[in-house]
C-alpha cells in the first residue's frame, strides 16, 4: 500500500522539458507543422482551382425553385389493334410572379393579344395581387404560343412544363373515352375509370406514365364506319340525333359505340351540355317494337306458345279504358311468327296477357332490364319502371312502351335472347371474365334467330331494308313515339333496329337508333324504323363486315342452314 | 525515424484529402451529367410521344377515308369475293 502511494506521488512530479537537437522548442516546431498543413490545404485548393480552370467545364448549376403544382400522369389508351386513342404529351403552362410585374397594363395587353381566349379582367385580378408569388395565367399552351410569350421577354412570366392529355382521333369515341380536367384528372368515361382503378399517378412535372396502355375492345375502323353512317343518316332523315352500337355476341366486347351529337374529349364543356349526353348509357328510352322479340322469347321459354300458336288479332285489344290497336290491322288471325313479322301490338299484348305480369317481370329481370347496367364508364341510366305493373302495363311493355331502359342495356338483353347466354358488355379487350351463364333454352334462342332472320328476308317483315347483301342480317325494328306534353307525340319518334349477323352463326350485334327522323321524298315516305333505321343498319353492316372478317355468302348461293350455334361454346 | 514516419503519414493524409476531394468533385460532376442526360431522355421521350400522337392523328380514319375515296377505293363488296373452286383452272402451259 505504501509503495503504491509513493508511485502516485512520483507521477505528480513535473517532467523535465526536453530540448530539441536543432535548438527549436517543441511549441515552435508544432506551430511550424500547423502552418505547413495550412499551406498544404491552400496548395490543394489552388491546384483544384487550376484544374477546374484548365478543364473549362461549367459545373455550376443554378437551382431555380419551381412552383409546386400537382398533375396526373395517365397511361395511353389504345384500340384493340393498338391504334392510339389518348396519350399524355408535355406542354407549356404559363404562370406569373405578381411581385415581378413592372407594368401591369403592358403584361395584360401583350399576353391577351397572344392568348385570345383569356379573360382580361381575370388576368388583371390575378396579377394585381402582389402578396402572391405564383399565379397561373394559362395551362396547356401550344409550342407556338409558348414561343411567342417567351419572346415578349417579360420578367414576371415563366413557364412550367406539365402533362396534357391529347386525343389524336378527335371526337371519335368521345363518349367512351371521357375527358380530363386541367390537372389531367379524369372527369368522365374511361378517363374517370382510370382514376378510380388507381391507374394514374400524381406527378410534379412532365413525367409520362410507365404503366401499360389500356387496350380497349373498340376497333377504330368499325367505330369510324358506324359514326360516319350515323352522321349520314342524321343528315338524310333530318333526325335530331342518333346512336349506334356494335357488340361482339360471344364475349360482350363493345367494338363500336357512337351517340350523336357527339362529345369531344378535348372539350370538357360537352359533358355539361345535355344535348351531347351519351344516348346509349346516360338516357333511358321506350324503344317500341324491338321489345316484341323479348315477348316472343318469353312465351317460347315459358312454353305458353310456339311459333305456330294462333292469336285473334282482328279486333283492337281493350283493357279498361285503354284500347290497343295495330297500325295495319290484320283481317285474319295470325300465328306468333306472323305477329312478330307484322309487328302486331295486339298480338304481342295477347301473348303477354297469356304469360301474366309476374312472369313478364321475372323474365325481364333475368335479362337484367330492371336494374341499371354497370360498365367501365359507370352505371347506365336507371330503368323507368311502371309504378303499378298491372294488365295494361303488361300489354304496353310487351310492345315496348311503359318501360324505359338504356339502349345498351336493351342491346345486351337482345344479345342474350339471340345467343341464349348472359351478355355483359365490356369496353376492355381480352379481359379475363367468367363464362357466360346460360339464360334461355337452346331451342328458344334458335327460334329467335329464325324469326329475326325471317323479319329481314320475308316480304312481310318490317326489316327488309336491313338486308345487307351476302351478310345474313336478322333483326327487329322498333318505332316508339316520344313522350311529350299531354301524352305521346305521333310525329316525333325514336326509330330503332337491333340486329345481328351473320345469322347462321351470329357473331355481331348491331343497334341503330334515330331520334325524330322525318320522311324523305322518294326514299322514306314515312318515319317508321323499317324506312330509316333498317337501311342504315344495312349500310353499316356492308362497311364493317369486311373489317371484322365476316365473309359474305356468294351471290346466288342458297341460304345456309343454321349450324350448331351455341354462344357458350363460341365464347369458350 | 519517428519524425520521418510522421511526416510521411502527414503527406499521405494530405494526398488522400486531395484525392478524396477530387473524386468527390468528379462524382458531383458525373451526377450532374446523369441528371442532364435524364432530362434529355425525358425531353426525347416527350418528343417521341408527340410524334406518335401526330402519326395517330394523321392516320385517323377521317383523314384517310377521303384520300382513299379519291383514289377510287371503297369497302370491299360481296361481289368481289369468289369461292376458290369458282376460279378458272390455272394454265400451267403443259
Amino acid at each position: 500500500m505504501m509503495r503504491l502511494l509513493a508511485a502516485r506521488a512520483d507521477r505528480r512530479r513535473p517532467m523535465p522539458m526536453p530540448v530539441a537537437a536543432t535548438g527549436r522548442t517543441p511549441i515552435r516546431r508544432r506551430t511550424f507543422l500547423a502552418l505547413a498543413a495550412l499551406l498544404a490545404c491552400f496548395v490543394a485548393i489552388a491546384a483544384q482551382l487550376l484544374r477546374l480552370g484548365l478543364r473549362q467545364e461549367a459545373d455550376l448549376h443554378l437551382n431555380v425553385a419551381e412552383p409546386i403544382g400537382q398533375s396526373w400522369s395517365r397511361p395511353d389508351i389504345v384500340d384493340r389493334n393498338g391504334q392510339l386513342l389518348a396519350t399524355d404529351v408535355a406542354s407549356h403552362s404559363l404562370y406569373a410572379d405578381p411581385q415581378l410585374v413592372l407594368d401591369l397594363d403592358e403584361v395584360i395587353e401583350k399576353v391577351t393579344a397572344i392568348l385570345g381566349g383569356l379573360d382580361r379582367a381575370e388576368v388583371r385580378r390575378a396579377l394585381a395581387d402582389r402578396s402572391r408569388r405564383f399565379t397561373w395565367i394559362a395551362r396547356g399552351l401550344s409550342p407556338r404560343q409558348a414561343q411567342l410569350i417567351h419572346d415578349l421577354g417579360l420578367p414576371a412570366l415563366a413557364f412550367r412544363t406539365e402533362l396534357k392529355r391529347v386525343y389524336p382521333l378527335g371526337p371519335l369515341a368521345g363518349h367512351l373515352l371521357g375527358t380530363v380536367n386541367v390537372d389531367n384528372k379524369g372527369l368522365a368515361g374511361l378517363e374517370r375509370w382510370l382514376d378510380e382503378t388507381a391507374k394514374v399517378e400524381a406527378v410534379h412535372g412532365p413525367e409520362r406514365s410507365d404503366k401499360p396502355a389500356l387496350r380497349l375492345a373498340l376497333d377504330v375502323g368499325v367505330q369510324h364506319a358506324l359514326a360516319e353512317e350515323l352522321q349520314e343518316a342524321v343528315r338524310r332523315y333530318s333526325a335530331s340525333g342518333a346512336a349506334g352500337l356494335v357488340l361482339d355476341l360471344t364475349d360482350g366486347e363493345i367494338l363500336a359505340a357512337a351517340s350523336l351529337p357527339g362529345a369531344d374529349p378535348a372539350r370538357p364543356a360537352d359533358w355539361l351540355d345535355l344535348r351531347h349526353a351519351d344516348k346509349l348509357l346516360a338516357g333511358s328510352f321506350e324503344l317500341g317494337s324491338v321489345f316484341k322479340t323479348l315477348t316472343v322469347a318469353m312465351a317460347l321459354e315459358a312454353g305458353v306458345a310456339d311459333l305456330d300458336t294462333v292469336y285473334d288479332v282482328r279486333r283492337p285489344l281493350t283493357i279498361g279504358a285503354y284500347t290497343i290497336t295495330d297500325l295495319h290491322p290484320s283481317s285474319r288471325p295470325l300465328n306468333l311468327r306472323e305477329i312478330f313479322l307484322h309487328s302486331s301490338n295486339v298480338g304481342a299484348g295477347l301473348v303477354a296477357l297469356d304469360l301474366g305480369a309476374d312472369r313478364q317481370r321475372q323474365f325481364l329481370a333475368k335479362l337484367g332490364l330492371l336494374e341499371p347496367l354497370r360498365t367501365q364508364v359507370g352505371l347506365s341510366a336507371a330503368p323507368q319502371l311502371p309504378k303499378h305493373w298491372g294488365r295494361i302495363e303488361t300489354v304496353t311493355i310487351s310492345y315496348g312502351h311503359g318501360l324505359a331502359v338504356a339502349p345498351l342495356q336493351l342491346a345486351a338483353a337482345m344479345g342474350a335472347a339471340i345467343s341464349g347466354a348472359q351478355l355483359s358488355p365490356t369496353l376492355l379487350a381480352g379481359e379475363a371474365r367468367p363464362h357466360p351463364k346460360p339464360l334461355l333454352a337452346p331451342a328458344t334462342s334458335a327460334r329467335i334467330r329464325e324469326i329475326l332472320r325471317l323479319n329481314v328476308t320475308s316480304s312481310a317483315g318490317t326489316g327488309r331494308r336491313a338486308d345487307a347483301e351476302g351478310y345474313r342480317v336478322g333483326g327487329k325494328t322498333g318505332t316508339a313515339e316520344m313522350p311529350g306534353r299531354g301524352g305521346y307525340q305521333a310525329k316525333a319518334v325514336i326509330s330503332s333496329f337491333i340486329g345481328a349477323f351473320p345469322m347462321d352463326a351470329p357473331k355481331y350485334l348491331t343497334l341503330v337508333m334515330l331520334f325524330e327522323p322525318e320522311p324523305v321524298a322518294g326514299l322514306a315516305p314515312g318515319i317508321t324504323a323499317g324506312l330509316n333505321a333498317a337501311p342504315t343498319t344495312a349500310r353499316i353492316v356492308h362497311r364493317i363486315a369486311p373489317v371484322l372478317g365476316v365473309l359474305p355468302r356468294p351471290i346466288g348461293a342458297s341460304e345456309p342452314k343454321e349450324g350448331p350455334f351455341d354462344a357458350l361454346t363460341a365464347a369458350q | 525515424m519517428l519524425r520521418i514516419i510522421n511526416s510521411a503519414l502527414l503527406l499521405l493524409t494530405l494526398v488522400a484529402v486531395f484525392a478524396l476531394y477530387a473524386i468527390k468533385y468528379d462524382a458531383r460532376r458525373l451526377e450532374a451529367r446523369i441528371n442532364m442526360q435524364e432530362r434529355d431522355l425525358e425531353k426525347l421521350e416527350n418528343h417521341v410521344a408527340v410524334l406518335v400522337a401526330e402519326r395517330a392523328h394523321l392516320a385517323r380514319p377521317k383523314a384517310l377515308e377521303p384520300l382513299a375515296r379519291n383514289l377510287g377505293l371503297a369497302p370491299i363488296a360481296p361481289r368481289q369475293y369468289l369461292r376458290l373452286e369458282a376460279l378458272p383452272a390455272a394454265d400451267t402451259g403443259r
